[in-house]
């Protein structure tokens, strides 16, 4: 396996780590009766944390990921080759991470399936606001397909190196 | 959208094992590509750039032609 569909799996794996702690989070207050569907602030509130708590654990996770990443090559070339050339594994590594045309053909194509998604969840998100729904259905909606589109992003990268990509 | 009625091969195998059998990623680090690209190239999932298959045929000083062909498939 390579080293973007690796990434993918990683960054997807985050996504939904977080989307389930937001689930269980949420479901635990509404259940302790501290959270009431028309009280905004705490949704927004909500919200907030676990969109920094997801930038931030996919920060953290990536790095985790590099430094695994370097150390597994470095042990690869000390066994292979029996010696520990500290430039030789640099090159290694930066071979290993290089990012091309395909790649981020990956990318824009991958993100575009994940913007189409969340494009759809805030349509779907103003139908129900407009079919009287609490607000907090509404925001639930659009949270919940960013997430979607984020995950769908990483998993239709996978698709993509797996099955191949076009251009057009 | 019409079904695709051409199909792109190419002879980076033969021409890698003709270039003292390079292995992909001694390939891939000429062209400074990645090895998942040189994969998803040989095996017909991608079409590289006229820029990357000029890198290419440039790394087994070839002409593009002679890596590349163009087929029309005849219904």
């Amino acid at each position: 396996m390579s080293y973007p569909e690796k990434k993918a799996i990683v960054s997807t794996l985050a996504g939904i780590a977080v989307l389930v702690a937001y689930c269980i989070y949420v479901n635990g207050k509404v259940k302790a009766g501290e959270a009431a569907s028309d009280d905004l602030k705490f949704w927004a509130g909500s919200m907030l944390l676990f969109i920094v708590i997801g930038i931030a654990a996919s920060i953290v996770i990536q790095i985790i990921f590099h430094i695994l990443l370097s150390v597994s090559i470095t042990v690869r070339e000390q066994v292979q080759t029996g010696k520990s050339d500290n430039k030789q594994i640099e090159r290694k590594i930066a071979v290993e991470m290089v990012e091309d045309e395909m790649n981020k053909l990956v990318e824009l194509k991958s993100m575009r399936i994940g913007y189409i998604v969340a494009g759809f969840g805030l349509v779907a998100a103003l139908i129900y606001a407009r079919l009287g729904f609490p607000l907090a259905v509404m925001m639930n909606i659009m949270f919940i397909s960013f997430c979607a589109g984020s995950l769908l992003d990483g998993i239709s990268q996978l698709y993509f190196y797996r099955r191949g990509v076009t251009h057009g | 959208m019409g079904k695709k009625n051409y199909e792109i091969t190419n002879n980076i195998r033969t021409l890698r094992f003709f270039a003292g059998e390079m292995t992909q990623q001694q390939l891939a680090e000429k062209i400074g590509a990645s090895r998942q690209t040189i994969i998803a190239i040989e095996a017909g999932k991608y079409s590289p750039s006229l820029d990357l298959a000029f890198r290419i045929a440039d790394a087994f000083e070839r002409s593009i032609g002679e890596v590349f062909e163009y087929k029309i498939i005849k219904e």
